[in-house]
This record gives structure tokens, C-alpha cells and sequence, in this order.
């Protein structure tokens, strides 16, 4: 039956004929070190891996040359926003005219256009691990590509890739395609290393409460484990308070780990990934490049297994191949001086931040419904999980977030999301509107970093 | 007080659209938040929805102009005598000065426009304007 439905699904104009026996035998014998799985059984240092992607194998090529020559640990293939949204018509177009004119038509590869056999050259070539990069709430041609070229790491998730993307892309079926792409990389995860999924953290990037996105990343691995899948990374970016960050992952890790034990996955590796700041960046070069510096000491302090880079083009649009590799390398240096930091944690806002979380999932793992993810539909619909600045219909918006005086993320107002009154009143404890309207305050704090 | 309010056209920026929202509501104003990405015959079928009491349609990416071409046909169709209608934000693709655009947005149908005017300075003067009563 599933068989049936990935014919029908890879059975299309727009790439390249899909040959599965070949390509089952191609990740059998591929190279261990295609796999960022086996990459994070083996290696002692955090992973750094920037994020890229030009319309052209030529560029693509060069750009990744860059980043060999600087020591990148991971290497991205970003997708374009064509592709992501199944206009594979317009990629192919735009893929036709960056080729003829040298000029980058597309914000990213159209790697269904390309198709696997080509773009499996060059990940051969490298022989380093690339995770694909997109936003594709349907992802099921993209991710069956992209694991016959020998990508095997595949970002997104039925949430992390809708809320923060979409207006209207019905949530149900997201969940329906994601489990299509989960089902695959677990059947492929038999074949040699596991297919490692990552979820992303991120989400809007603007004053997200670590309880929620903590929520996030533990259902959508749970939805992912649930398939079979072997090797998860759970993510979030730098909130713009370090000591958040570092109780942040903290509660992250021991949490993941718990509820990935309850429901059975006892054998999954799960790794931490961590996002240099995602918000507004300055314009001034020198700023970006000490923000840049601090994220990666913080990088270190939550001792994530992979950092994702930026550049201090960022306020600009998208780097060169040559900024974006020598941020890199200045990653990787200030690394090196980080070794064997302590442990540092913080007892009272572990706590806090743990009680929040189990409360939600509580909640979630309540509901009615006969599977996990028509819990979570249920869920956000009734804005048990609601996060700020989401540009989607289903999302409630009802939880208002303000920084307090350390810049920690606090919730001001929880809307639906069922914290408990005593976790809110710790939280808004902290908070000081400073004689100011929470909007100002809002505005303020989005942009601490300008 | 009612309002309906959302981002025009193919505009996916959120940021703003939640701050007024708060704002408006900071202000005791009942909101009907349309969203990002909304089209003018949207807005038009929430106002009647809602009997709002004022529109107010932002824009971010500059093109609202497009998409308010068709405003005073609409309000032709239906009865709006009593509703304010107001838009702001960045009101043109590049560069333009407030002597061009609001002649330009009021023969649209616009009764206030604010191009790149402070979010509060352009509640302030929508709820002055209520206050007296439109014109």
C-alpha cells in the first residue's frame, strides 16, 4: 500500500524517474560519513553548519567548496521557495533563466528540478553530511528526492514548518504529509546509519516562550519516533538572554529524553541543535560579528551537539559564498577556546520552565482524540498550544510574551495555554513594563539586538 | 467600539498585524483580526459581519495601492455610511512623500492615511476622529 502510494507520489514530469531498487542499494553502501547520525556518535566537539543554497549545481558546487576549505562539520542544501510551496512549473522556469543569465532567480536549489541523480554527484563528492533545509508543509516528493541523493538529514516538521509559514495550508494534512516523509526516512534508517530528522525551534523567530517551543520539539519528535524514525535532533535559537538559553536546554534535554522513554523509543539518539540568534540583526558589521561570537560561547554552554551559523551580512539579504564561509571559520575558531566549560544550572527556573512543559503536554496527552497527532491538531485549534507572532489562522494568539529585566522571555498574558496560575505569577513576577504600554515594551524587545 | 483589521493583499508580515491588535485592544476596542494576507473583499464582508465601526488595513510590502483600487466600487455595493475606513503602514513600493500619497489613498475611499506614521499617533487620531463623529 505505501509502496503504491510513494509510485504515485515520485511518478512526475518534474524530475528525474525513480529507480527505488537502485536507490536502496545507493544508501546501502553508501559512505558512513554521508550520515550526521553517525557523525554525532563519533565526533566530541559541537557540529558547525551554516545555511545556504543557490538555483545552480555550479554554485552550489563552489559555495560548498567554501565551506570545506573553512572546516564546516555539516553542510545545507536550502531549498527554494518555489519548491517549497510545490510550484515546481515556476522552479523550472527560474532554474532555466539563472542558468542562462548567471543571475540567482531562485532564494534557494530546486532540488526536485535538479533531481537525485545529479545532485547525488555532488553530495558524493563531498562526502560530508548535508541536512536539507526548506518549509515545505508537503515535503513528500522533496524528501524522497533528497534521500536518493544521499541528503540524510531531513529539518522541518508538520508545526515548525507550518505556524511559522503559512496563513492557511490546512494543519491536518501537514501532519498527514509528515508522517509520509517520517515513515520513509525510518524505512531508510534500516539500510545503514538512521536518517537523522531535526525539528525547527526557531519557529517565528520573535519572542518565543521556551515553554512552548520546548512543546513543539518534544511532540514533534514523538511523531516522528512514533514512525520508526532511529536519530532526532530537537532545536531552538538563542532567546537573547544567555542564562534562558542555558535553562532552556537543560529542561530540553532531560525532558526529551523522558518522554521519549514513556512512550517506548528507549533506543533513539537525540541531539540538541542550537540556532544562532534568528531575530533582527544590526546593521553595523561589527556588532553582527560580536553577536555571532556570543552565540557560539552560549553554543558551548548548552553543550548542543550542531550550531547553525549566520553571517554579518544577515541585515542585508544573502550572504556570498566567501561571507558566509568565513563566518565558518570564525565559528570554528572561537570554538576551539571553549572546551570542558561546567555545567551551569539553575534550580528554581528548571523548575518552573519543567512545570509549564509537563502541564501542557499534559494537557495535549488529554485530549480525546485516538492518535498523538490529532491530540496535537486538537491542541493548537484550541489554542492549548498558541505561539506569538504566527502568521496562521488555526494558531489562537492569544499568549502575549514581554522580556523582563535580564531579557529572559516572560509570558504576560497565557492566553489558553494551560500553565498553571502559580507559573504565571512567577512569570509575571519578573516582568517590568517600565512606566511603559506593552506594546512599546514588545517593540523594545524584538529589537534588543539592532 | 468594533474593528476589523488585517494586512492586504500578499503580504505575510505578522509582526505588525499582532502589535495593533494588542494595541486595539489596549484601547477597550472590540477586534476582528483578519490576519496577514487578507483581500479586500474579505475586509469588506467582515465589516458587515461584524457591524464594525471602523476598517483599519495595513500594509507592509507597499502594495496596498493595487489592491485598493476597487475600494469605492465595493463601498458603492453596500451601505457604509457609518464606518470609518482607515489604512497605514509603508503605503508605496520605494520612495514617496506624504503630499503624494494621501490625496492619493483618499480618492480611493480612504477617510485617514497614515504612510510610515507612529502605530499610537494613528490610533490617537482614529479614535479623535470617532470621538467627533465622522466628518
Amino acid at each position: 500500500m505505501f509502496q503504491t502510494e510513494r509510485n504515485i507520489i515520485t511518478n512526475t514530469p518534474y524530475t528525474d524517474s525513480f529507480d527505488f531498487d537502485e536507490i536502496k542499494d545507493f544508501i546501502k553502501g553508501a559512505s558512513k560519513n554521508l550520515f550526521i547520525s553517525h557523525h554525532f556518535k563519533n565526533s566530541k566537539k559541537i557540529s558547525v553548519q551554516p545555511r545556504g543554497g543557490f538555483p545552480t549545481y555550479d554554485k552550489v558546487f563552489e559555495l560548498y567548496g567554501e565551506f570545506v576549505r573553512a572546516g564546516v562539520d555539516v553542510l545545507p542544501l536550502t531549498i527554494d521557495s518555489n519548491t517549497r510551496l510545490n510550484d515546481y512549473e515556476m522552479a523550472k522556469k527560474m532554474l532555466a533563466l539563472s542558468e542562462e543569465t548567471d543571475e540567482n532567480l531562485l532564494n534557494g536549489y530546486p532540488l526536485i528540478t535538479h533531481g537525485y541523480r545529479a545532485t547525488r554527484k555532488m553530495v558524493t563528492h563531498y562526502n560530508t553530511p548535508i541536512s536539507l533545509r526548506h518549509g515545505t508543509p508537503d515535503a513528500r516528493l522533496l524528501v524522497e528526492v533528497a534521500l536518493a541523493s544521499g541528503i540524510f538529514e531531513i529539518e522541518g516538521g508538520p508545526i515548525t514548518y507550518l505556524l511559522p509559514y503559512s496563513k492557511n495550508f490546512p494543519l491536518d494534512k501537514a501532519f498527514l504529509y509528515w508522517k509520509y516523509v517520517e515513515k520513509i526516512c525510518a524505512e531508510y534508517s534500516t539500510l545503514n546509519e538512521p536518517i537523522n530528522r531535526e525539528s525547527f525551534g526557531p519557529l517565528s523567530a520573535t519572542l518565543q516562550p521556551p515553554a512552548i517551543v520546548i512543546v513543539i520539539q518534544l511532540l514533534e519528535m514523538l511523531l516522528s519516533l512514533e514512525e520508526g524514525v532511529k536519530s532526532f535532533s530537537v532545536s531552538f535559537s538563542q532567546t537573547g538572554s544567555m542564562s534562558q538559553d542555558i535553562v532552556s536546554s537543560n529542561v530540553i534535554k532531560k525532558l526529551a529524553r523522558k518522554y521519549a522513554d514513556i512512550f517506548g523509543h528507549n533506543d533513539t539518539q537525540i541531539h540538541l541543535v542550537y540556532h544562532q540568534w534568528m531575530g533582527a540583526f544590526p546593521r553595523d558589521k561589527e556588532f553582527s560579528d560580536s553577536l555571532i561570537n556570543t552565540s557560539t560561547v552560549i553554543a558551548s554552554m548548552v553543550r548542543a551537539d550542531k550550531m547553525i551559523t549566520k553571517t554579518r551580512d544577515e541585515a542585508f539579504g544573502i550572504p556570498t559564498p566567501q561571507v558566509n564561509a568565513s563566518a565558518v571559520r570564525n565559528t570554528q575558531y572561537t570554538l576551539n577556546m571553549l572546551k570542558g566549560i561546567p555545567v551551569i544550572t539553575d534550580k528554581e527556573e528548571e523548575e518552573n520552565l519543567t512545570s509549564m512543559v509537563d502541564d501542557i503536554m499534559e494537557a495535549v496527552f488529554n485530549d480525546p482524540a485516538d492518535t498523538l497527532w490529532r491530540q496535537v491538531f486538537n491542541s493548537i485549534k484550541k489554542g492549548i498550544i498558541d505561539i506569538p507572532f504566527s502568521p496562521h489562522i488555526i494558531n489562537a494568539g492569544e499568549a502575549i510574551t514581554v522580556r523582563d529585566r535580564n531579557y529572559n522571555i516572560r509570558f504576560y498574558e497565557r492566553g489558553n495555554i494551560p500553565i498553571s496560575d502559580r507559573c504565571l505569577e512567577f512569570e509575571r513576577s519578573k516582568i517590568d513594563l517600565k512606566g511603559m504600554s506593552l506594546v512599546e515594551n514588545i517593540i523594545h524587545d524584538i529589537g534588543i539586538m539592532l | 467600539m468594533r474593528v476589523v483589521t488585517g494586512v492586504v493583499g500578499n503580504d505575510i508580515h505578522v509582526v505588525a498585524n499582532r502589535l495593533i491588535e494588542i494595541s486595539l485592544k489596549e484601547r477597550d476596542f472590540e477586534v476582528f483580526n483578519l490576519g496577514v494576507n487578507t483581500y479586500l473583499e474579505e475586509f469588506i464582508d467582515a465589516v458587515i459581519e461584524t457591524d464594525a465601526d471602523v476598517l483599519l488595513i495595513s500594509s507592509l510590502n507597499g502594495e496596498a495601492e493595487g489592491w485598493s483600487r476597487d475600494l469605492l466600487f465595493l463601498k458603492g455595493r453596500f451601505d457604509l455610511d457609518g464606518v470609518l475606513f482607515a489604512i497605514g503602514g509603508n503605503l508605496s513600493v520605494g520612495e514617496a512623500s506624504q503630499e503624494d500619497i494621501i490625496p492619493k489613498y483618499k480618492a480611493y475611499g480612504y477617510d485617514l492615511v497614515f504612510h510610515q506614521v507612529d502605530l499610537n499617533e494613528g490610533l490617537d487620531k482614529i479614535e479623535e476622529t470617532l470621538k467627533k463623529g465622522k466628518q
